[in-house]
């Protein structure tokens, strides 16, 4: 028997995201088979054998890499498997606690297709055409990300707006990198290509200063849907950008380009960090903290020649964990309590210590508190940057700074007694199978913090990249 | 063929001017009919009719789509706006055409010497126009056909640049996926203003 892997890891979840979407009010039915299909195509994709065949008793499968389509090709090798595992996986952790009042209903569904969707973007041929996939997931995302009866908010325009200018650009840019090639690297032309492709991958990640739809759209969103889609779209793009660093001998030796990535990414995490210590809403917080974590993760891809790539990769999984934390917790006190605003939560911990205990956890794991998972990753990269000898790495630790700054005020709001209440005791009001998720993601949290070589694996992505070995 | 091109790139001019200056959704809709129906003449100039066609049977179906969604939604009463507001977004439009005509000789010639200048020239105008006609209106309504026109004009280029089946195919959903977003967008702000008004 022969399958091939597109068909496995693309048009599989597709028609599986089909079904789910067909029969979306039956929501057990729809957690279930999403859940099922992201995380055993994970499984799949982990356990993938190198030679590409898999013995299941009597029965043979040989898996070939490419499926044709209209005279093109999607190409999924053996290579790149760890990261479809790795992106299946945590859509799978995401539609387990898709259950939570208030999710989107087609959050199953779209969530399967969009990580489908971004794997076609990953093995597509020519690679220029992942930004056609990247963008049509982008427009599978908009239903989840505007609520349901609601006017449509400036920020989802905007998000649309930057995303779609972001296809042409990429697209163009795509076009003259292939004829600037041959030029000499003085040529006009070079940097011309260079700019366009930087708008284009500027307008996608939400780089400053095209960042202004993160907060809002953080603040109007569910949580559950922000925390998986900003962090699943930017990370593919992320690795997807590599692409251009392998195949683009001049862009790798570019004059400045290093200096101008590192330049950006500090910036990002600085302001970033000091817009998130001084918010007072818990959503748009969250908006400017993923645009901190954009900032870490081009801070790395600027420290590629000192194994920054392999930062990058190693940031993804404590990152995703941090997210789908933030998203659970945030989900379950938006229900409890409804408004995000501080006032609003003050004195929440006295009655829900655990949810509490839970997001500023989630907000530490972000922030790189030691012990936690993304602290080693981010220690690395900040020590490189401050071993440079640039000022840079200073701005980046201030901005890491802001971080722990709101989370401070936050433990302050959540612990301080709410005048309108008499409860003046502690008391658990969570359900048990609202904490224990908690309880087990700051287990996985901390294991992962103090055994950061158990995420290595996903390093192994890398080798696709030939000439960024 | 070069007359065809000629006014199909003067339709293109007046329809994205008519849609950057007024705000009336039946207006905007049947010019960017014709837009893309101008856009078609141009992509004809770089590909065979049979696959430029795909262009304009998707544009037009993206238009229908909004447009009826409009009729079912939007209120009859149309917007009044000053003077003052039309000539600004008159005016403002007259500077892009200006910018894209001492823009685009240059762009072909060092850029895309391949390309007849009347496509390099349309698809500008297009890209122009749309993006100053984002940056001046927040409605959902006008922000997805600025966008579709936007694309339009970058597939008039792109056209001449890469022949693809498969991108062909691509840019046609993405083209319908922004104008089922916009569809979604139109309901859902008809569907709050709705529920205000049964408020009591």
């Amino acid at each position: 028997m022969t399958l091939s892997t597109p068909i496995l890891w693309v048009v599989f979840p597709l028609i599986i995201a089909a079904v789910v979407l067909i029969f979306h009010n039956r929501m057990i039915f729809g957690i279930v088979v999403t859940s099922t299909a992201a995380l055993g195509l994970a499984l799949l994709a982990t356990f993938f054998p190198e030679d590409q065949t898999l013995v299941l008793g009597s029965l043979v499968v040989t898996f070939e890499e490419s499926l044709a389509i209209l005279g093109r090709s999607i190409t999924l090798t053996y290579n790149i498997m760890p990261f479809i595992s790795f992106i299946f996986a945590i859509t799978g952790l995401w539609t387990l606690i898709s259950g939570i009042p208030g999710t989107p209903k087609f959050f199953r569904p779209i969530s399967l297709a969009i990580t489908a969707l971004l794997t076609a973007a990953l093995g597509v041929e020519p690679f220029l055409y992942a930004a056609l996939f990247i963008h049509i997931a982008v427009l599978a995302s908009l239903p989840m990300l505007s609520p349901e009866g609601k006017k449509p908010h400036p920020g989802i325009l905007r998000y649309l707006i930057l995303q779609t200018l972001a296809l042409p650009l990429i697209l163009l840019a795509g076009w003259l990198l292939s004829g600037v090639e041959a030029l000499p690297s003085d040529s006009p032309l070079v940097v011309q290509s260079a700019i366009i492709l930087g708008l284009g991958f500027g307008f996608w990640l939400g780089v400053f200063p095209f960042h202004s739809w993160l907060p809002m759209v953080s603040q109007h969103a569910h949580p559950t849907v922000v925390s998986h889609l900003m962090f699943l779209i930017p990370s593919t793009i992320f690795v997807f950008s590599l692409n251009f660093f392998d195949r683009y001998t001049f862009l790798r030796t570019l004059h400045n380009l290093e200096s101008t990535l590192s330049f950006l990414g500090v910036l990002m995490i600085f302001l970033g960090g000091i817009w998130t210590a001084i918010q007072d809403n818990l959503k748009r917080a969250f908006g400017f903290t993923i645009l901190t974590e954009m900032g870490f993760t081009l801070l790395a891809l600027s420290l590629s020649s000192q194994g920054g790539l392999s930062w990058m990769l190693m940031l993804f999984p404590g990152r995703a964990l941090g997210f789908w934390l933030w998203g659970y917790t945030m989900s379950l006190i938006e229900k409890h309590n409804g408004s995000m605003e501080f006032k609003a939560v003050q004195g929440f911990a006295w009655r829900y210590p655990l949810l509490s205990s839970g997001l500023l956890l989630a907000q530490l794991t972000i922030a790189g508190l030691p012990l936690l998972a993304v602290f080693p990753i981010k220690l690395t990269i900040l020590t490189a940057v401050l071993r440079n000898g640039t000022p840079l790495g200073i701005w980046g630790f201030i901005g890491s700074l802001g971080l722990f700054l709101f989370t401070i005020r936050l433990l302050a709001v959540f612990i301080k007694p709410n005048n309108t209440s008499n409860r003046k005791t502690w008391a658990v009001s969570e359900k048990t199978h609202e904490y224990l998720p908690i309880l087990i993601m700051v287990l996985i949290l901390v294991i992962l913090g103090l055994f950061p070589n158990m995420i290595e694996n996903l390093t192994s992505t890398l080798t696709t990249f030939p000439q960024l070995q | 063929m070069q007359v065809l091109s000629t006014i199909a790139f003067i339709f293109i001019t007046i329809t994205s001017m008519v849609n950057l200056i007024l705000r009336e959704w039946r207006i905007n809709a049947i010019a960017l009919a014709f837009q893309y129906l101008a856009a078609f003449v141009l992509v004809t100039l770089s590909w065979p009719v049979g696959m430029a066609v795909i262009k304009l049977i998707v544009g037009w179906m993206a238009t229908t789509a909004i447009a009826i969604t409009s009729l079912r939604h939007r209120q009859n009463n149309p917007t009044t706006e000053s003077v003052a507001s039309l000539l600004f977004r008159g005016l403002a439009g007259l500077l892009v055409i200006l910018v894209i005509f001492i823009l685009a000789p240059r762009l072909q010639e060092s850029i895309f010497p391949a390309l007849d200048l009347v496509i390099v020239q349309g698809g500008l105008m297009l890209l122009g126009m749309s993006l100053m006609q984002l940056g001046t209106s927040a409605d959902p309504y006008l922000n997805i056909i600025s966008l579709l026109s936007l694309l339009a004009g970058f597939e008039i280029i792109h056209a001449a640049l890469e022949r693809s089946t498969l991108l062909t195919g691509m840019l046609a959903v993405v083209n319908l996926g922004l104008a089922l977003a916009g569809v979604y967008f139109i309901s859902q702000s008809d569907a709050e203003d709705g529920s205000k008004e049964k408020a009591p």
